[in-house]
């Protein structure tokens, strides 16, 4: 009997760096000259916990994402982390898309790409924060999830794994195949070395566009999205004194909350 | 029921009515977010005189179906088996994606929890439905039934209006602590419609071996709330901070960074991927002021911060800030309060300055 290796798919995105957004003041989006780009960092801990089933079992892990050409940058990082491949699925008619066509350009680039046992993606993107496209790939594919994992063990055929709720810890176990979405910090992303970063180079990614994955330009992109930005509004913040109390000023300050109500004396 | 296809748009959407919400359990009780969902879905529904549908899974849900029309829900649609009683995606989603296209809903609201938007995009994949992730605002508009699905972006600094137009239902996920509970109204009526059913094996593939339990504080009901951060620079700070908040009555809360160093658990967490909080006093002591972290707490009424740094965003959120170290600062603010407790100011001018709550 051959046993083949296990596939492993992660996806990754390239998102603007959080730390640095721009907005433009006139148009209200994000100037994305200005701004630099990063792998998503939860992403970056999914990769981690595919490299990490590699290392024990035998395995590919190939890393799909769909973006514009200048998403390079991560997938040569993700292949100097110890990725095997690096799918960019790329296409004029991808850009806009919201969840919907998201997940089903990723979804059709899996099928396209072939077997797989095991897709991990990040809990969520720091740019659009919605959680929802790994849930959605794993519609798209029929297949089991597990979401918001912090830990990940994988043995005979079966994942078991930890999801952090919010009032508790559920440990699960489900046999392959499963999309595992990872939580932010749960691991610690091995880094790139040198050696592999020029292998990463000479390797290269492939770049994939809607024929190649089999998807008419109306299904996806903003063409294929169900919603629709009406407008953007900045969030304004109430003002607030800031006004400045030093050591000498706490007994002031208490009486101040006090009068105003803001600490009181009996429990409610 | 799945496969690869593209969001084809709803063939006649005036057929779609009323407005839906999931009700999320754990071990069959009503958790917070799904009373917050009744509430924002209910003012929806009436707004365009329709009826407020709720979704409830579960193992014995009789009870909590009629507390959920005692808090405004006009119909119960609901599924019974006993290994509905513990979330799985499988069947979950599989059942309400049949109750969705049987039923035809306009809209469809989601808690933004984490077991909700497990659920939430399986759905609208299912459905070829449009779904907003993390809405903090939610309207419809009278003459359209259009969903107006407000979620912030960049980093919370802005507010996105999105709206779904030709695809049915409009679904959103809402983020929990952001819209109120509403109040029970005894006399209202609604009606019940509970199945028995039978899930396939197919669906039951994983298990749950175990679930650990946290001893959550409910930060989101708290009245006051203490945060620490890295500031604090080791875990005992917390036992700092656990005074303040026992002296103030309230609750810790603390920023992910330190949740992260495992100085404290996860539910204390507040921010985007913690709680949201809106308490009559919130002090953060050692806490930068990130946008991830003030997100969970810029609508506290009164805002302290404690932090060496007279630069630190948290700074321009405050409406107190104390430019001190916490180690010197915290011990002050505590022995203040024991004074006050100790000898309180006779009330002069109690009446009239009441704070709202
Ligand atoms: C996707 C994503 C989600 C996130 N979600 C959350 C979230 O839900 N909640 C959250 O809190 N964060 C969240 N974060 C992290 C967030 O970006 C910040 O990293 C975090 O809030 C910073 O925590 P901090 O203020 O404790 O630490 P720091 O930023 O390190 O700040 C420590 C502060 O303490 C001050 N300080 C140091 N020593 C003292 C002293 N002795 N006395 C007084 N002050 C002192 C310093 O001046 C500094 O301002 C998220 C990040 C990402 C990318
Ligand atoms: N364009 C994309 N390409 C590849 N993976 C993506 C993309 N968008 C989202 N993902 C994956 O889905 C996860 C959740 O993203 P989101 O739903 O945008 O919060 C991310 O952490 C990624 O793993």
């Amino acid at each position: 009997m051959i046993i083949l290796a296990l596939e492993i798919i992660v996806l990754v995105k390239q998102v603007p760096d959080s730390q640095e957004v721009v907005i433009d003041p006139v148009t209200m989006n994000l100037n994305r000259s200005l701004t630099r780009n990063v792998t998503n960092r939860a992403d970056e801990n999914a990769l981690e916990a595919a490299l990490q089933i590699k290392d024990k079992v035998d395995a590919h892990v190939t890393v799909i994402s769909m973006g514009p050409p200048q998403a390079e940058t991560t997938m040569i990082e993700c292949l100097a982390r110890g990725a095997d491949r690096a799918i960019l699925a790329s296409d004029r008619f991808f850009g806009g898309a919201d969840t919907y066509p998201t997940g089903l350009t990723l979804a059709a680039t899996i099928k396209t790409f072939g077997k797989f046992d095991i897709i991990f993606a990040g809990e969520e993107t720091s740019d659009s924060s919605t959680g929802h496209v790994g849930p959605g790939v794993a519609e798209f594919l029929d297949i089991d999830q597990i979401t918001y994992a912090s830990k990940v063990d994988f043995k005979d055929g079966y994942i078991t794994a930890e999801r952090e709720l919010e009032d508790g810890t559920e440990v699960v176990r489900v046999p392959t195949p499963v999309l595992i979405t990872v939580l932010l910090n749960s691991n610690v992303p091995r880094r790139q070395t040198l050696r592999r970063k020029i292998d990463a180079m000479k390797q290269g990614f492939e770049s994939w566009d809607h024929e190649k994955v089999g998807l008419q330009p109306e299904w996806v992109g903003v063409r294929g999205s169900p919603t629709i930005v009406r407008k953007m509004r900045p969030i304004k913040e109430r003002e607030r004194a800031a006004k400045k109390v030093d050591l000498a000023g706490i007994p002031d300050l208490v009486k101040e909350l006090y009068q105003k109500g803001a600490i009181k004396l009996e429990s409610e | 029921m799945a496969g690869i296809k593209f969001a084809a748009p709803a063939s006649d959407p005036n057929e779609y009515k009323n407005v839906f919400v999931f009700l999320e359990t754990r071990e069959d009780q009503l958790m917070r977010p799904a009373l917050e969902m009744i509430g924002v879905g209910k003012r929806m529904a009436e707004k365009v005189n329709e009826k407020l549908v709720c979704i409830l899974l579960g193992g014995d849900i009789k009870d909590q179906a009629k507390e959920a029309v005692s808090y405004g829900c006009d119909i119960v649609l609901g599924a019974e088996s006993p290994i509905l009683s513990t979330y799985r995606t499988l069947p979950y989603s599989h059942i309400i994606a049949d109750f969705v296209r049987e039923e035809k809903p306009n809209i469809f609201l989601i808690p933004a929890t984490r077991n909700g938007r497990d659920l939430a995009s399986r759905i609208a994949v299912s459905c070829q439905a449009g779904v907003t992730a993390d809405c903090t605002e939610l309207d419809i508009e009278q003459d359209t039934r259009i969903l107006s699905a407000n979620r912030p972006t960049y980093g919370e600094s802005m507010l996105a209006e999105i709206l779904c137009k030709r695809h049915r239902p409009q679904m959103a996920t809402a983020r929990p602590g952001i819209f109120p509970v509403p109040e029970k109204i005894k006399s209202h009526k609604g009606e019940i419609r509970i199945k028995e059913v039978t899930v396939d094996k197919s669906m039951l593939r994983k298990e749950v071996l175990e679930f650990r339990k946290k001893e959550v504080v409910d930060l989101t009901a708290a009245k006051v709330v203490v945060s620490g951060g890295m500031g604090l620079g080791k875990p005992q700070g917390f036992s700092l901070i656990g005074d303040l908040a026992t002296e103030l009555d309230g609750v810790v809360g603390a920023t992910r960074p330190a949740v992260d160093m495992g100085w404290i658990t996860r539910d204390h967490q507040v921010g985007q991927t913690g709680q949201t909080v809106r308490p009559r006093l919130y002090l953060a002591v050692g806490i930068s002021g990130k946008i991830q972290h003030i997100m969970g707490m810029k609508n506290s009424e009164t805002i302290v911060s404690i932090n060496t740094d007279p630069n630190a965003e948290i700074t321009k959120y405050s409406d107190y800030v104390i430019t001190e170290d916490l180690y010197k600062a915290v011990p002050v603010l505590l022995d203040e309060i024991r004074k006050l407790k100790r000898s309180p100011p006779t009330p002069v001018q109690e009446t009239g300055s009441a704070p709202a709550q």
